[in-house]
This record gives C-alpha cells, structure tokens and sequence, in this order.
C-alpha cells in the first residue's frame, strides 16, 4: 500500500503528469461524445431515393459528370452512373454521406445473377455489391468495355 | 526560462476545452431535433482522436516554435511595447498571418498535405473543429505565425493571440446558426463564411480563407458569401471514403510523396510546390479547373 501511494506520488509529481491527465481526459470525453452521439440515433440511414439523386450525387463527385444511365441497387445504399462519354462512377453509401470512385475497368467486378460486387483500386474505397435486379447482366456486360475503351 | 520581454505565454486553448465539449453536446441535441445526418458517429470519432493527436503533438512542438521565436526576439530590429494596443496590433497582424498560412494551406501541395484532414470529414459540425492536423510542425507552417518576434513582438504575445484566433474559430463550424446580423457579416468570419470555405461546391472552392477577420478575404480578392440556394456539399474534392484515423492523417503525404517519386525529374518540385490536384500531363482537376469546367457549363449560369 504504502509502495503504491510513493508511485503514485511520484507519478503526480512528473513533470508530464498535467499533460498526460488531460491526454487521458480529452480521450474519455471523446469517447463519452461519441456514445452520446451513437445513443441520439445521430448519422441515420441515408439512401439514395431516386435516379435524380444518384446523377446529383455523380455531378458531386466529378463536376460536369452529367450521368445519362443510372442503375440503383435495390436497397439505395448505392449506384452506378454512366455518362455520354462512357465514364462510369460507382456511388455508394459512407456514413450518412455518399461517395463516389470511378471504374476504368473490369478487373474487381464480379457477376453473380442479380448481384454486381465491385471493388475500386482504391483499397480503402471497399468492395460493394449492388443488386441491381435484371439490369445486372446487361451493366455487367458494359463494364467489360471499360478496359478496352479507356 | 524567464522569456527576454518578461511576458509569460497563456493558453487559453487548454482552458477553452470544457466549452468546446459541452457545445459540441449542444450541437448534437440541436442536430437530433432539427438535423440528425449533421453528425456521424464514425466521422466524429476520427474528428476527434484528430484532435487529441494534435494536441499531443502540438504540445511536443509547441516548446520548440516557442524556442524558435524567441530566436528571432532575440534578434529583434525593433522592440513592441506591452501595453494594451501592441495586443491589439498583435492579434490583428496575426490574423493577416492566419490568412496568408491559410490560403497557401490549400494552393500548396506542400502545406496542403497537412492541412488536408481538417477538410476531409463531409460533415461541417463543431467536432469538425477539432479535426486539427498531426503535420503542422514538420511543414514548418508555423513560419507564417513567428516572424512578427523578428520586428519586436514578444512570443509569448504571438502564442497567446494565436491560441485566441484559434479559440474564436471554433464556434464557427456550425450549420446550427445561419447569419450573423449584416455589420458582422462583414467584419467577422462567421459560420455562414466558413461554410463557404469548407465546401467543395465549385463556387464555393479555395475562397474564405479568413480566421477571424472576413476583411482580409475582401480585400485580396478571396471572399464569396454564401448563396441560399446552392445545396453545400463539404469535405474535399476527391472524398476519402474511410474514416480510418491514420489513412486520414497521412494519405496526401503518401500521395503527395508517390507523385515526387514517380513523377519525371524537372516536374518532381512542382508537385510539392503547386496547387493540390495539379499534374504534369494535365490528368487531374485542381479547383481552377474544375470552376473553369463549371463556369463554362450553361447550368451554372442558371445557378
């Protein structure tokens, strides 16, 4: 008992020791901010409700896009957007905002039925997988393009 | 070490941070009535823990910027008085160095990679304030603030002025207030001018660089006040699409770093020197391009 009180005595006495208290303060109001924010319900479920939203969200992304096709996975959470010059962006959800990368070819797509999983050479980007119902086929098929055209 | 002017440093950052918490927990009970997208958990974490790493850092820094003033005070052509209108001059001439570090923070690759993390959250909320960077020092940004020691102005009034510029700038990354009454608009930087400047509209892109003193924008030119109808989109051009802390603290000092390798030799210092997005064979959009792009577009007339 009496060794933990000189240690900690000794730990008071630090010259670090006002710095490093408000470290682990700083650390445990950030924590508390965040569960209050989790506990409010703050960020909520953000979707993409329409074709106008997704070509909104592409001309976001990359200024002057002017999507002509889009493709919405059936739960909202993202998109694909071709334009008239056959740039295509994929669009997805990231917290309670919408991101966007864009697809200079096939290699990370895969086709399973009505389900297109993509990922990006951006490996922090993610891999996601839309469905995109009978479109799937016909924007699997386009995206093999994407390679030989660029 | 007693400091040459016989004026010790006051931070009043440190005694400002129970504010800065309990405003943020305003905010938040603000944004769950009004507006609950404003905030992100995920996004206010890495905000946060941003933060706190600055202030770890800056703490670590702070004796040698300090040490570093006071090199230059000790070299002095001429000596500041203390006395209630030097701190005023101070805090003004400050300022102006604020918006001149600012404005090359985001026309500097260099200084940009630095200051990136502050811009890359797409949200715009009061934990956004906080998102400070890791980088500052090893940029050497801090050469914008220190020089006034060279004409007399003692450190420890330097360190002080600049810890209040930064306390009033917190307050103003809010969406909660919308204007200020006119005659402050136009003096003050406000969350309606700060907005601005967050944003990546291409309106809105490289303006408002102020921190505490709007004028300063209005008279080099950079100033664009907010327009109600444009739907502002923050963060930063290309948008990170994570919230890992260190990828947000590091990417555009490992891009940046990537395009001097790889780049060829005559044009390796333009991609530390030039604007963010600039590139030798012009593949990429920087924020002239992209408001050029735009201004040339039909539908941003109508806008």
């Amino acid at each position: 008992m009496e060794q933990a009180k000189t240690a900690l005595a000794a730990l008071f006495a630090h010259p670090a020791a006002p710095l490093i208290a408000q470290g682990v303060l700083s650390l445990i109001a950030i924590v508390a901010l965040v569960a209050i924010a989790r506990g409010l319900g703050l960020g909520g479920d953000v979707r993409i409700p329409d074709e106008d939203t997704a070509r909104a969200l592409a001309d976001d992304a990359v200024c002057g896009f002017g999507a002509t096709d889009i493709a919405l996975d059936r739960a909202r959470i993202g998109a694909l957007a071709r334009n008239a010059q056959g740039r295509v962006l994929l669009i997805r959800r990231h917290g309670a905002h919408f991101v966007a990368r864009e697809l200079t070819s096939y290699e990370g797509i895969r086709l399973d039925r009505h389900f297109l999983t993509i990922s990006t050479p951006d490996r922090r980007f993610g891999a996601i997988t839309l469905d995109l119902g009978p479109e799937a086929q016909a924007w699997a098929a386009s995206l093999r393009r994407l390679g030989a055209t660029a | 070490m007693k400091p040459a002017s016989g004026l010790q440093p006051f931070d009043v950052v440190v005694y400002a941070i129970p504010f800065f918490i309990l405003a943020i927990v305003l905010e938040m009970l603000w944004a769950a009535k009004r507006k609950p997208e404003a905030y992100e958990p995920a996004d206010t974490w890495t905000s946060l823990a941003l933060g706190l790493g600055s202030t770890v850092i800056g703490a670590a820094a702070a004796g040698l910027i300090y040490a570093a003033a006071s090199w230059l005070y000790a070299h002095r052509v001429g000596t500041v008085p203390v006395v209630w209108w030097s701190w005023i001059a101070c805090f003004v001439l400050d300022d102006l160095n604020y918006y001149w570090f600012h404005r090359s923070a985001h026309r500097v690759r260099w200084f940009w990679a630095s200051h990136v993390n502050h811009h890359s959250s797409q949200h715009y909320n009061l934990s956004t304030a906080l998102r400070q960077t890791w980088t500052g020092f090893p940029a050497l940004s801090f050469a914008f603030r220190i020089w006034p020691a060279f004409v007399g102005f003692p450190p420890a009034m330097l360190i002080t002025v600049g810890g209040i510029n930064l306390v009033y700038q917190f307050w103003i990354h809010t969406e909660a207030v919308r204007r200020l009454p006119r005659w402050l608009e136009a003096v003050l930087n406000t969350p309606s001018h700060h907005r601005v400047h967050h944003a990546t509209n291409p309106l809105y892109l490289d303006r408002n660089y102020a921190g505490v003193l709007i004028v300063w924008d209005r008279l080099f030119g950079t100033f664009q006040p907010e327009v109600d109808d444009q739907r502002i989109r923050y963060g930063i051009v290309r948008q990170l699409g994570t919230f890992a802390l260190l990828h947000s603290a590091f990417h555009e000092w490992a891009a940046m770093l990537k395009d001097f390798a790889t780049a060829p030799f005559r044009h390796k210092i333009s991609y530390l020197l030039r604007p963010p997005g600039w590139s030798h064979d012009g593949t990429r959009d920087s924020s002239d391009t992209i408001r050029a792009r735009w201004l040339e577009a039909p539908e941003s007339a109508a806008e």
